[in-house]
């Protein structure tokens, strides 16, 4: 089958199918919105108006546009800095418990199951201001009630909590399989030699699953970038605007104005950002983990 | 030898894929040959002057936003339509696809339009999405149909669904928009419907004293409060000023039209509406009020359907009354003048026009949707006013409940009206006064001045951006 596979015709007999579909599905809808940011289109006519690069130049210089754009940094910049520490640092403890550990990774994925229709609403329950339980906790304390979804302070924050909570079991159960599948006899020799808890997981542990949590920064990093969903159910990206994220915002002021070319220019600048923040961390980060060898 | 069977496995395989796919063709072609064959037999057989009915399976989407229980009047009207036009249709099955009024709108049918997929039948906004599609060719002209039907002058007001003298939607029914008021609450106060602005005013501050919430408030989505702010710029700056945005005859920032905004923003400031509106649903908007936590709330016509057994308002059957926003001091042009609209109804995809079987559908459904009984069904059972013209002791006979009297009675007693705002300017102003403005307002992030001034930049830049 080998000798086989290196017959061109053979090979391109076989790859005919999966290349069609990637072309089909993948590198046709991209040159096609490419094509489209250039010009001026209703989405509706039959007559689409070239105009150059004047969709770039207006988005670039759109206020709104770069407030989208900050709420997508808002996202990843919660989900690396505190979305990851806390995802780890919680694997570490589940990966330490000597009983009920499927309970606690049912428990922790649970969320991540859960549509983000449902989740929405749940919160939305729970930031609710009057009858809400973070108001009625902070009530305890003589809080005034927090507007959580209608204060544009709030608001973002809201979503923000929300959406780590989604994805957050998503990721410990990764960190967790890391973790695990550490040898045991590392950690041991470990405790032999007079090492704590502490010490064992931040010298051992954690340099072992290095190349698990840049996988998971990566995919955070992506996730944050294609957010769009749970701002839609949460705040439908409101106050005043205040929580648009740029694929909110192409939906909002693109397809419902009929501005197709305009939308089509958003989503090519949500691919190009995309790119250039995860070839970053890439070239800046991710290339400095090492293989872990045992 | 190995890599030759390989060759000729993989060719055998492509292969039989491609003769599979030719066999469909032909069995395809074959069967619609057969079906044109068998077709043209039966015509032959058939006598002279009747067509043969093909009775062949065959299936059409209706679009409708007729969901959640406040809705459950209108779809069973809907249902009955389809009843009907299936059982004159043979062959005929609808598929019922039931969207959210905003989603269908703004986004679904939108896209569809794009892709050219619309569904057979849809709810259509008239002005200014029925004109875009209209214009496109993406619409059905109707004109044909309903001087068929005998029904094109039946409509009291087809102009959202017209394009170039042709038409192309029908509006389902119309609204007025005012006030509902909590009928118990004011009994106990002993007071009336205002009938001067002053009155109205002081009626919202006692409320507000009383402990209570003056007006239901929920801006989650920006078109909720601005029906009432779209009705106060209107007192102050005239019935027609907004139809004079677009046009470049009247601008947003003129002060009679911050005068309205900054009404609004000081009943807003008052705490006159809920706190915390801003991140409340539309569902909520109704809730405060049917739960007697506020004691007006500004909406359409349509919600008296909610004051009806066995819907969510029932608790307050008999205890809800409905007035106009009085004159305010002075304010431009008709005092009494109402916002009013048939902008929402049904179009029909340019396709449905090519095949035969799906006009014949096309047009049984308007036939079966658009008669006497079916908009005397709308108004009493669902609350929402005939879009066709009706006989006024037809109507008086009809209507039984206080409520819907009363609010026949207000609408009669404006002497003109206007259309909402969003029906009138073009989608980037109502995209911009909907998810910024109006919320920056209730948020105190802007001024009714800066609202002014921002809404005619991006009206000067919509009116300069037409062919």
């Amino acid at each position: 089958m080998n000798k086989a596979l290196r017959n061109p015709l053979v090979f391109i007999l076989f790859v005919i199918p999966a290349l069609t579909l990637f072309f089909v599905f993948f590198i046709y809808p991209i040159f096609s919105s490419i094509y489209y940011s250039f010009t001026s289109w209703n989405g509706v006519s039959d007559t689409v108006k070239y105009t150059g690069l004047d969709n770039f130049k207006k988005a670039l210089g759109d206020d709104r546009f770069w407030v989208s754009v900050k709420n997508n940094g808002w996202f990843i910049l919660f989900s690396v800095f505190i979305q990851v520490p806390l995802i780890v640092f919680f694997s570490l403890l589940i990966a330490n418990v000597k009983k009920l550990k499927g309970l606690y990774k049912t428990a922790v994925f649970m969320p991540s199951i859960m549509s983000t229709a449902v989740i929405g609403i749940l919160w939305g329950f729970i930031y609710e201001p009057n009858i809400g339980l973070f108001n009625k906790l902070l009530g305890l304390f003589g809080v005034e009630p927090i507007y959580w979804l209608s204060d544009e302070r709030f608001a973002m924050l809201s979503i923000l909590i929300t959406n780590a909570w989604q994805w957050t079991g998503f990721y410990i159960v990764m960190v967790l399989a890391a973790i695990l599948s550490i040898p045991s006899e590392l950690d041991e020799a470990a405790a032999i030699d007079g090492a704590t808890g502490f010490q064992r997981a931040t010298r051992i542990t954690l340099p072992l699953i290095v190349p698990i949590i840049s996988v998971v920064i990566m995919l955070s990093i992506a996730g944050a970038m294609k957010a769009a969903d749970i701002v839609i159910v949460m705040t439908k990206g409101g106050p005043a605007g205040s929580t648009e994220v740029m694929a909110t915002y192409m939906i909002k002021y693109a397809i419902t104005n009929f501005k197709y070319g305009y939308g089509n220019t958003i989503a090519v600048l949500i691919f190009v950002f995309t790119l250039v923040v995860t070839a970053l961390y890439q070239l800046l980060f991710n290339r400095r983990s090492e293989r872990i060898e045992y | 030898m190995r890599k030759s069977i390989t060759m000729l496995l993989s060719l055998m395989f492509v292969t039989s894929a491609l003769l599979t796919a030719c066999g469909n063709n032909n069995n395809a072609g074959n069967n619609g040959e057969a079906a044109a064959t068998n077709s043209g037999t039966a015509a032959t057989n058939a006598p002279a002057t009747e067509e043969p009915v093909n009775t062949e399976p065959f299936e059409m989407t209706i679009r409708h936003t007729q969901v959640g229980a406040d809705k459950q009047k209108r779809l069973a009207i809907l249902e009955d339509v389809v009843g009907k036009v299936q059982e004159e249709v043979p062959g005929l099955t609808f598929k019922l696809d039931g969207v959210d009024s905003d989603v269908n709108r703004k986004e679904k049918l939108r896209g569809e339009m794009a892709a050219g997929n619309p569904p057979e039948i849809f709810d259509l906004f008239g002005s200014p999405d029925s004109k875009i599609y209209a214009k496109e060719g993406k619409l059905l002209d109707l004109t044909p149909i309903l001087e068929e039907l005998g029904i094109k002058d039946k409509f009291s007001n087809l102009d959202p669904f017209t394009y170039e003298g042709k038409i192309y939607g029908l509006p389902i029914g119309g609204s007025g928009e005012g006030f509902f008021y909590n009928k118990e609450y004011y009994a106990s106060k002993g007071w009336k419907a205002p009938t001067t602005f002053a009155e109205l005013e002081q009626q919202l501050a006692d409320i507000k004293a009383d402990g209570k919430v003056p007006m239901a408030g929920a801006s989650k989505a920006g078109w909720v409060p601005l029906m009432l702010a779209n009705h106060l710029w209107s007192r102050y700056a005239g019935p027609d000023v907004t139809a004079k945005f677009a046009t470049g005859e009247a601008k947003w920032n003129d002060p009679n039209v911050v005068k309205g905004f900054a009404k609004y923003k000081e009943w807003v400031d008052k705490g006159y509406f809920k706190k915390g509106e801003l991140g409340f649903e539309y569902a909520e908007y109704t809730t405060q009020f049917t739960s007697g936590e506020a004691i007006l709330m500004y909406d359409g016509t349509w919600k008296s359907s909610v004051f009806k057994a066995g819907q969510s308002g029932e608790g307050l059957i008999g205890k809800v009354g409905f007035f106009n926003i009085p004159a305010v001091e002075g304010g431009v042009g008709d005092q009494t003048a109402l916002m009013r609209d048939v902008n929402n109804g049904y179009g029909f995809s340019a396709s449905a026009g090519e095949d035969e079987r799906q006009l014949a559908a096309v047009k049984s459904f308007i036939k079966n949707m658009y008669n006497e009984e079916m908009q005397l069904r709308g108004l009493v059972e669902d609350g929402v006013l005939p879009a066709m013209k009706i006989d006024q002791a037809v109507l008086n006979k009809n209507i039984t409940d206080d409520l819907m009297s009363e609010i026949v009675a207000v609408l009669n007693s404006s002497e003109s009206s206007f259309p909402a705002f969003d029906s009138l300017v073009q989608a980037d102003v109502t995209t911009e006064i909907s998810n910024i403005q109006i919320q920056k307002l209730i948020g105190g992030q802007t001024t009714p001045e800066k609202m002014g001034e921002a809404l005619q930049k991006v009206q000067e830049e919509a009116n300069a951006a037409v062919e």
